[in-house]
């Protein structure tokens, strides 16, 4: 399996990161949640950021994608400094997420989820919103016939007109992703994906995140799911309590001390 | 085209046509009430009536569709009154000028009040709206030398006739005639929010009302959009009042109390809000039928608020959730939106 | 001279100021446990003041028994409005529509007691209101005496119980994290609907010692409501201390913009400072800020 994937793997070129972080600090209530956090994210890669709970994981995600603003550091995204940017913005700069709890909106259907994705995208005239010209009819059609492309590629054909609220647990996680990559990323967090997921539900989800990957999209995930990491991560950066404690490849993350100190009693087998 | 693709484009048009068909069935409705219904009285009601559907639908907006709770709605309402009678009678400024300016002042307001409260949980929002409505009472009460306070401002002139070439076609000393000017004026209106709520804005709209960190994450500003709402909802129950001020002709603080607010939201929640359609229906329903049931007049308020409870409790999407319940009995089978 | 309008003021505004405390107190205990807000609140203040005041004309009973039972009537009511409102609701998860139902409910309430009570003032006269005391050149009359003893006493109790008692504690844990608290085997709804009861007796309470000083009609409520309101913004959703220090000081500002200004500013003045606060501290003058959880 593993040398498969690695056949796979496109070869990191030498171009800048795509993300770097430097020196991220938060804290709430006087309790660090990061703690001097750096890193760098190779464009078109998949990179894994894993620990026990409470390591701060998600809070970086959140900092990553503007949800929260650091004490201090910095992040950039292909060289542009994010600092104050608030979420939304970075969406259009080809910044996506999913969530660890679902968030999807529970009273549309599948499709109109994933249409409400195309948000930054629309190239409607404003008057065009009241008097539904050729522009209007034109991108509703090229909105729907997108959407209709991303549910294919997770599989929801078959569920497009289903309120999202009555999914089962794995179609909304597919929902959430296709939702994200409606607003085309250059840049995909993805917090905490096979939580509540089965054993082929996980595979399923491993597949799309590489097929991902081969279309030139970088990933982050933040992830417990060992196997998912181990088989599908270039590079792994491990946490606790905050703090940075190792980074490197599935292999060396697995051979490290400090990571199996970290876990001890924990999941890394 | 796939077969899919075609029924979808056919199933499309049908509704399409279906909505073109309501508008002009609306149409027709107002133009024949006022001829079944031609005394003084039923005439009066029928303006109240198309008055407090277009209060409904700016607060629908506001309420129905970015999730926030303004109470004090009579604040705008009374705002696009004032400022719009203020104007004419004491700078002599034409009335559709005067309009606009009223429209645009209560616009604002909103706007401001939107702004102070747009980051904060919606209960801070509910309060700040109910202490803007009192204050701006307690202004129009108490700032006598501009408004004349409890006093009232007497003999405000409808609109100007529409005169063409020295003949007029439209005075609207004549009720038919203003009626059709506020109740046309209305389905306007009615049909621009229902323009944008079926763009891509609704659906931006739509999912601030759901989850704004979840529509943050695909770009959208909630809180800008929020505000603009606000603006938008609130500069339609302005015009409201600049009907509601040339219509009735005296102008008293009293007609825009809290109470009134609390009317509005009344209207809407038992339409359904979120729907635009509902709050019409329920501006008509709790508008006529105090007038219907002559006999409970005086407990007409005590039925806003056990109508505005009850339905809370029991049928939340009020009417519109009423009107489809009926409709899957008569006709099962239907599908999702 | 002007130090005896001042310290007069001062008197009034403590006076007035603690029954606010009261009445927001009762709020923002609510909003606490359960991040509601009972619309009705300030109706339950008025009804205690019509009970308060039958209870006394009709039986001829005293003016402080008849404080107990508009406690005793303010209580049942916040036991009832928690059983049919707020605990259905709590179900559906939407903010806003339990402060939508009591809207509803306060629109009932305020219209039947008109229906009932008439809208003319009733004259709500206690062996207390006319007897005064006189120091320093000012004039205290026991009835003001009677409401910051019985205020103080009151809140002084409220503090202890939440500091020092178990069921204290227990509300505040279910105000920090209900899921928690509930899983350390302390039954949320039962603490919610206590919660409840103490908050309405309070309220009840306050109408009965609010009425004498002021104007007895079914509105009797709105001019409270929106002020509480705005106490409970300004000293921060939830927070005892804040909700007391507001209280004050916004009783403070009422009498001296009346005795400066013009009694017809006061909701101005108030709402200004509402608002400004939400521009500036919107959590209120002590809270600190509570993160959302993402």
């Amino acid at each position: 399996m593993t040398e498969a994937a690695a056949a796979e793997r496109p070869v990191a070129t030498g171009t800048a990161p795509l993300l770097r972080a430097q020196n991220l600090h938060k804290s709430f209530g006087g309790v660090h949640a990061v703690f001097d956090i750096s890193l760098e994210v190779p464009t078109g890669s998949i990179f894994a950021i894993i620990g026990p709970n409470g390591a701060g994981k998600s809070t970086l995600l959140n900092l990553i994608s503007g949800i929260y603003q650091p004490d201090s550091g910095s992040i950039s995204l292909d060289g542009q400094d994010l600092s104050g940017m608030r979420a939304y913005r970075r969406v259009r700069l080809g910044l996506a997420r999913t969530f660890q709890k679902i968030r999807l909106f529970k009273q549309l259907s599948v499709l109109d989820n994933v249409i409400a994705g195309f948000h930054v995208h629309h190239k409607i005239p404003a008057w065009q919103y009241v008097i539904h010209a050729t522009a209007f009819a034109q991108d509703r059609q090229h909105c729907r016939e997108e959407a209709l492309r991303l549910l294919e590629f997770f599989g929801m054909s078959a569920r497009l007109n289903v309120f999202a609220g009555e999914l089962s647990y794995g179609e909304q996680r597919m929902l959430e992703l296709a939702r994200s990559l409606a607003t085309k990323p250059r840049l995909l967090l993805v917090d905490e994906p096979a939580a509540g997921l089965n054993a082929a539900e996980v595979d399923v989800l491993l597949d799309r995140i590489r097929m991902l990957r081969s279309r030139g999209i970088t990933v982050i995930v933040v992830e417990h799911n060992m196997d998912l990491v181990m088989n599908v991560a270039d590079r792994i950066m491990v946490m606790d309590y905050g703090r940075h404690l190792f980074q490197g490849t599935a292999s060396e993350v697995q051979k490290n001390p400090a990571v199996i100190a970290a876990y001890l009693g924990g999941e890394l087998s | 085209m796939s077969d899919s693709a075609i029924s979808q484009r056919v199933g499309k048009e049908k509704m399409l046509r279906s909505r073109w068909v309501g508008y002009f069935l609306a149409a027709l409705c107002i133009i024949a009430l006022p001829l079944i219904f031609n005394d003084t009285y039923w005439r009066t009601n029928l303006t109240i009536c198309a008055i407090n559907v277009l209060l409904a639908l700016g607060l629908d907006f506001i309420l129905g569709y970015t999730g926030q709770l303004n109470l004090g709605h009579s604040a705008f309402y009374g705002l696009g009154a004032y400022v719009s009678t203020l104007l004419i009678v004491k700078l002599g400024i034409p009335f559709w000028a005067a309009f606009a300016a009223g429209v645009a002042f209560a616009g604002l307001a909103g706007m401001f009040l939107s702004l102070f409260a747009v980051r904060l949980r919606g209960h801070y929002l509910a309060i700040a709206s109910l202490g803007f409505a009192v204050i701006i009472y307690q202004i129009l009460l108490n700032w006598i030398s501009l408004t004349q306070g409890p006093l009232g401002i007497y003999g405000i002139s409808p609109p100007p006739a529409i005169a063409v070439g020295g003949a007029v076609i439209a005075d609207f000393r004549n009720l038919t005639a203003f009626f059709y000017l506020v109740s046309g004026f209305t389905l306007l209106v009615y049909l621009l929010l229902d323009q944008l709520v079926r763009s891509p804005v609704g659906e931006t709209l739509t999912a601030i009302r759901e989850d704004e960190v979840s529509a943050a994450s695909l770009g959208i500003n909630g809180a800008a959009w929020k505000v603009f709402a606000f603006g938008l909802g609130a500069a339609v129950a302005g015009a409201a009042g600049c009907f509601y001020a040339s219509f009735v002709g005296t102008l008293v603080p009293d007609a825009f109390y809290v109470n009134e607010a609390f009317t509005i939201l009344a209207m809407v929640i038992v339409g359904g809000m979120g729907t635009l359609i509902g709050p019409v229906f329920g501006a008509i329903l709790l508008t006529l039928l105090p007038e219907i049931l002559r006999g409970i007049g005086d407990l007409r308020l005590v039925v806003y608020g056990a109508a505005l409870t009850f339905v809370v409790l029991f049928m939340p999407g009020g009417l519109v959730q009423a009107a489809r319940m009926v409709q899957e009995k008569l006709w099962p089978g239907g599908r999702a939106s | 001279m002007t130090t005896t309008i001042v310290l007069q003021q001062a008197i009034n505004g403590v006076v007035f100021g603690s029954l606010y405390v009261l009445v927001a107190l009762g709020l923002t205990l609510i909003y606490g446990v359960l991040v509601q807000i009972n619309f009705a609140h300030a109706d339950f203040v008025t009804l205690g003041a019509f009970a308060a005041y039958f209870f006394m004309h009709l039986i001829g009973a005293g003016y402080i028994l008849s404080i107990g039972v508009a406690f005793l009537v303010g209580g049942a009511l916040g036991w009832l409005i928690n059983a049919s409102i707020f605990t259905p609701l709590r179900r559906r998860g939407n903010e806003l529509l339990p402060l939508i139902a009591t809207i509803g409910v306060s629109v009932m309430m305020q219209n039947l007691m008109l229906t009932w009570f008439g809208p003319i003032p009733y004259a709500f006269e206690t062996q207390y209101s006319s007897q005064v005391i006189r120091f320093a050149g000012i004039f205290v009359s026991w009835q003001n005496i009677i409401i910051i003893a019985v205020s103080s006493v009151t809140i002084a109790l409220l503090y202890a119980f939440m500091k020092f008692t178990f069921l204290g504690k227990a509300l505040r844990a279910v105000s920090q994290d209900r899921e928690t608290a509930g899983l350390m085997g302390i039954n949320p709804n039962y603490l919610i609907m206590l919660t409840f009861v103490i908050a309405s007796a309070l309220a009840g309470m306050a109408g009965a010692m609010l009425a004498p000083v002021l104007v007895l009609t079914p509105f009797a409520g709105t001019s409270v409501i929106v002020k509480a309101f705005a106490i409970v913004i300004i000293g921060g959703f939830g927070n005892v201390e804040g909700t007391i220090l507001a209280g004050l000081i916004v009783g403070l500002i009422e009498s001296y913009t009346t005795q400066f200004l013009d009694p017809g500013l006061i909701d101005i003045v108030v709402f200004a400072l509402l608002l400004l606060m939400l521009a500036i501290k919107p959590t209120g003058l002590i809270a600190e800020r509570r993160e959302e959880n993402v």
